[in-house]
């Protein structure tokens, strides 16, 4: 009897082994799609486009210019090489991405070699090496926010904008990127739009935010329900009164 | 079993048999089917066992099982019961002449290499200079 | 960045700073106190400084690695040298560690051995499965290693079928072949694109497991010594374009030669598959070419299975040339030399680029019996009186190791870059670890390592000597200054007046007359010095026009046509390619090339090193020495020598430098030269013709003598390179 047992446990551990496993149907992974191509930052390969090749014309303006010697100052004689990721960044801001050219000019600048500026552009993946739109919305959807429902801020703007994760409104206005998390994790769900947050959204703040900004103002930043920064909701639980003044539980004869 | 007297009275007597044992090792007698281009004769004796009922007695001397053409090779190998004679082979147009065996013959195939030279010489101009 | 440079400068002690640059200039140094390290429980005193994982090579363990490379700086990416140190709590990277007193190592722990089967089956989850296609099997340090170090199995089950990575393929010129899916990121080709061949193309893209070895833009990578990443390349990711899939390394045999196509004679190994070259690759030599070899030595040798002088040819009536047998080359030829009256100016001999110095001298010795001295060498040099006679004229008489330790370079009239690349090598060697300064007087160059420009007026060295140029007074300033003089100079009719310059400039140092070696030269092909040593005239060629006989012995770059030799002269042309020498040749006897023939050449700096037979010569061709000694029995003036050993003796009785082979004199009597020259030196003004380079881009590098002409690969290099600079 046991030995049949045995035999029987046996046969059902290597058919439980054999088993094909397949890959539900809703997750974002791919089998075909590499992990390149559905990062954030996108190929890590340059492809001359008639928009981002070598003579795309960029230069950096006075205003800049005078910026990066201070920065430049920052730095000692002979690592003057890391002023590189400020001067990239100072670039994008310039450009609203970062073209091939404006790369190249950095380079330039600093007497460091093209490929030393490839590298640094590429690890980063708040470096935009194609173009953005003038409003580049980045929702984050990792764990927290998807607690949240992240999801539906992304098919709002989605709707509202008729266009998919990745790509850019046909007038260059507004463009859609899934990124990781922002560190607003209190204020979940929210959006990074150039340098601000807008947190605690509902799908109607959203539409809101996308309204104010095609019309060409600047939408409230922050948490959109009322709270400052990350209080809790419900109101303070703690420093709910001034601080004591002196003397508090002091003996009155001291 | 046929009887011998018979087949060595068929066969052109005795001093034939003996020469015929001699070179071919084997006496048989049949009815002649059909010859073919190269004069090769195809007998038949429905009276020997089955499967060693049909032979072939080649014109050459120096014979080889690879003389006999392909439309009496079916025949004389029991692939089938109709000899040329009777059903005609179809003439294609792939259809080669049929070739003996040169093995061992000045005619024989060797292989030889179709790929360029290793080391290609230089050809000298043809002007002159 | 900033931790390479400085373990760079900290941890690799060997490459001492310039005693100029040191403030205590006449101070000797102790020997350093050695640290004593316990291998395995055994001890070895190592100097401060030395890697765990050179302590280790020390005590006779080797230690696995991918991305250490002992001419590379250190990267410790790899992981592979993990090993336990006593008191640490995680193993550590031997190859970036250094020593510390009392240390004990144990590299044949537990911890250590399950580090690296630990890293290796990290490695192989991502390598794809080439090993039957990839070019690198049997030679590949990712099957060597996960044998000796690795596990038998493997914890990767892709129950998800995410597929393993794949990258895409770069295209970085018509050499190399990439497969980045094997790229395996030990970043060595980085390294070595960026410190040693001085072209910062290289880098990783992108991070984490998306991460990239490419030049991220499409772009050729132009550098003389690219092939070199192809041996670095742990794995089949960089392989050679021009012989994929032609060879395993299993089925080839390794003859050790040397390389003629420049004057540096590399030390190479010749691989070859029954009677068939298949690559060549390098071989190590400290004091000549490390273990690089340049583009042009690695891949030119398709070249010798083009345009071969198979058959003795020979022209007949109507002019063009038949083959004919050997009988009947050498009796017209023979026939021709004994009937010239006057032989000593109507019988001339010029040895090419290529031509060896058993054959120079065979060729010198018949000469000189029928009464000739008129024997010339392709390139002139003209450097002043002394001539060939004293052998510190004309080599590189520092060697071409101690150029590293220089602090002070001056290049006049050479492109060392393209015309002997391993010397270029090691300038930028001593320009990175040593801090050397290089001038250069001649074109605009773009040599791989900064330098200043004085400009090519050759008049600018009397400012030098005077003081009024502010480079003089560095150069008096020096501790190691070194003048290496070109062809540039060398060719030019007042290149003895150059010189003359030269020696004075160099009489302003202080260390003039010490053992170190000012005045160098450099010379492009194989054969120069060993002509020079043997006496072979290196003036320009007379006049033609009263030759009967004019022999070329491999010489396709003399600068000679037909109308300048009356219409009787007999031009003969020994050789092996079919190239300008057999054009304008009567009679063609073909010779053997340099895979083909034990042959000694005399590098640049004065070094005899002997090229071995790999495989035996085409057709009817023979060896050199052979077709000459067997013309002279022909001829009636018997050659005093049957073999290779007697003609080597011969050879010693000339200069025993053609016989002390791998080793470089110390040349003597300078001093007399730089006397003799300033003596003798013509006494006007150079000429106002600025000092130029032949070879002074990348695409005249690749075709410079018969045999990378006839190659295929560097025709397709050159385009590729013609291509890249246009865009």
């Amino acid at each position: 009897m046991t030995y049949r047992l045995s035999s029987l446990t046996y046969t059902l551990k290597l058919l439980r082994s054999s088993y094909r496993v397949f890959p539900p149907h809703n997750t974002a992974q791919l089998i075909n799609t590499s992990s390149a191509l559905r990062s954030h930052g996108g190929l890590v390969v340059h492809r001359d486009t008639n928009e981002n090749n070598p003579d795309t014309p960029f230069e950096f303006t006075p205003q800049n210019l005078r910026r990066i010697d201070t920065i430049l100052k920052n730095y000692p004689d002979g690592h003057k090489s890391a002023a590189i990721i400020p001067i990239l960044d100072i670039a994008q801001r310039q450009h609203g991405w970062l073209p091939l050219s404006a790369m190249h000019k950095s380079a330039d600048l600093l007497g460091l070699a093209k490929m030393r500026v490839y590298e640094v552009a590429t690890f980063y993946t708040m470096f935009f090496r194609k173009p953005v739109g003038k409003y580049h919305i980045q929702v984050c959807t990792t764990t927290p926010c998807m607690l949240r429902d992240s999801d539906s801020i992304v098919e709002c703007i989605k709707k509202k904008l008729n266009i998919k994760m990745g790509e850019t409104t046909k007038d260059g206005m507004f463009s859609l990127a899934e990124v990781e998390c922002l560190a607003a994790c209190v204020n979940a769900p929210m959006v990074q739009i150039g340098d601000n947050y807008y947190e605690d959204l509902t799908v109607a703040d959203m539409e809101e935010i996308i309204d104010t900004l095609a019309k060409g103002e600047a939408p409230k930043a922050g948490p959109r329900n009322g709270r400052f920064a990350a209080e809790p909701v419900s109101g303070l639980t703690t420093l709910t009164e001034p601080p004591k003044g002196p003397g508090f539980q002091v003996r009155s004869d001291l | 079993m046929f009887s011998w007297w018979r087949t060595m009275q068929e066969s052109g007597g005795l001093w034939n048999s003996i020469k015929i044992i001699y070179r071919r090792s084997d006496l048989r007698v049949g009815t002649l089917v059909g010859e073919d281009a190269n004069g090769n004769k195809y007998y038949e004796n429905l009276r020997y066992q089955f499967g060693r009922h049909r032979f072939v007695d080649y014109k050459l001397k120096e014979f080889d099982a690879s003389q006999v053409p392909p439309e009496w090779h079916g025949w004389l190998h029991y692939m089938t019961d109709n000899p040329p004679t009777k059903v005609p082979p179809v003439p294609r147009k792939f259809h080669a002449e049929h070739q003996a065996n040169w093995t061992g013959t000045t005619k024989d195939y060797v292989p030889y290499s179709t790929t360029r030279p290793r080391i290609q010489s230089w050809i000298p101009p043809t002007n002159k200079q | 960045m900033l931790a390479r440079a400085l373990l760079r400068r900290v941890f690799l002690p060997r490459y001492n700073r310039s005693l100029s640059q040191s403030p205590r200039l006449l101070q000797v140094q102790e020997a350093p106190k050695l640290l004593s390290v316990w291998i395995d429980d055994k001890m070895v005193q190592v100097e401060p400084g030395t890697t765990v994982l050179q302590a280790c090579a020390v005590a006779g363990v080797e230690i696995p690695r991918y991305c250490y490379h002992e001419r590379l700086s250190v990267a410790g990416n790899c992981r592979m040298c993990l090993v336990e140190v006593e008191k640490s709590a995680k193993p550590i990277a031997s190859c970036a560690m250094p020593v510390m007193e009392g240390m004990k190592v144990h590299p044949h722990s537990d911890i250590s051995k399950r580090a690296r089967e630990g890293v290796m089956e990290f490695l192989l989850v991502n390598h794809p499965l080439d090993c039957p296609i990839c070019d690198q099997g049997g030679e590949c340090d990712l099957q060597d290693q996960s044998m000796a170090f690795g596990s038998d199995r493997s914890r990767f089950v892709d129950n998800a079928f995410g597929g393993k990575r794949a990258v895409e393929d770069k295209e970085v010129g018509p050499l190399i072949k990439t497969i980045m899916t094997r790229c395996i990121h030990c970043t060595r080709c980085i390294r070595f694109a960026g410190e040693i061949a001085g072209v910062q193309d290289l880098g990783t893209t992108g991070r984490g497991g998306d991460m990239q070895v490419g030049t991220y833009v499409e772009k050729m990578f132009k550098s003389e010594l690219s092939g070199n990443v192809i041996d670095l390349c742990p794995v089949g990711a960089l392989t050679a374009k021009p012989y994929a899939f032609t060879y395993r390394s299993w089925e080839l045999r390794r003859t050790e030669s040397i390389d003629v196509l420049d004057g540096v004679g590399s030390n190479i190994v010749v691989n070859t598959r029954g009677e068939h070259v298949m690559r060549i690759l390098p071989r190590l030599n400290e004091s000549v070419n490390e273990e690089w070899i340049s583009d042009k030595t690695r891949f030119a040798f398709d070249g010798l299975f083009a345009q071969r002088l198979t058959v003795p040819l020979a022209r007949d009536a109507t002019g063009q040339l038949r083959s004919c047998s050997w009988e009947d080359v050498l009796s017209r030829v023979s026939g021709k030399l004994v009937s010239i009256q006057n032989p000593a100016n109507e019988v001339v001999g010029v040895a090419g680029a290529l031509a060896d110095c058993e054959s120079m001298v065979c060729l010198k010795d018949l000469f000189n019996k029928l009464g000739s001295e008129s024997l010339y060498s392709e390139t002139p040099v003209h450097i002043g009186s002394c001539g060939n006679d004293l052998r510190s004229g004309y080599i590189l008489r520092a060697g071409i190791s101690a150029l590293e330790e220089a602090d002070l370079i001056l290049l006049v009239g050479t492109n060392p870059r393209y015309e002997a690349t391993l010397i270029n090598a090691r300038i930028r060697k001593g320009y990175i670890h040593n801090e050397c300064e290089i001038a250069v007087i001649g074109p605009y160059m773009d040599l791989s390592y900064q330098h200043e420009h004085l400009g090519d007026d050759p008049a600018v060295f009397s400012g030098m000597i005077r003081g009024t140029h502010p480079f003089g007074k560095k150069f008096s300033r020096a501790a190691k200054p070194v003048i290496i003089v070109g062809e540039g100079v060398l060719a030019r009719d007042d290149g003895a007046y150059i010189n003359n310059q030269i020696y004075m400039l160099s009489r302003l140092s202080p260390v003039h007359g010490s053992d170190w070696k000012i005045v160098n030269y450099l010379h492009t092909t194989a054969s120069q010095v060993g002509s020079m040593d043997i006496g072979y005239n290196t003036a320009d060629l007379p006049d033609l026009s009263s030759t009967r006989l004019l022999y070329l012995l491999s010489a396709d770059s003399v600068d000679v046509t037909r109308d300048q030799l009356p219409t009787d002269c007999l031009v003969v042309y020994q050789g092996h390619h079919g190239d300008k020498g057999a054009h304008i040749a009567d009679v063609i006897l073909p010779g053997a090339a340099y895979t083909e023939k034990e042959a000694t050449y005399v590098n640049t700096e004065g070094r005899a090193q002997v090229t071995q037979a790999a495989v035996k010569p085409p057709g009817e061709a023979r060896d050199d020495w052979s077709i000459i000694r067997a013309l002279s029995e022909y001829a009636g003036h018997t050659l005093a020598y049957d073999n290779i050993d007697e003609l080597r003796e011969r050879m010693a009785e000339i200069s025993p430098t053609l016989v002390n082979i791998d080793t470089k004199q110390d040349s003597c009597f300078h001093s007399l030269c730089v006397e003799l020259l300033y003596r003798t030196s013509p006494k006007h003004k150079p000429y106002q013709t600025p000092i130029s380079v032949k070879l002074n881009s990348l695409a005249d590098f690749y075709m410079t003598d018969p045999i990378s002409r006839a190659s295929k690969t560097m025709a397709q290099c050159v385009q590729a390179v013609k291509q890249a600079d246009k865009n």
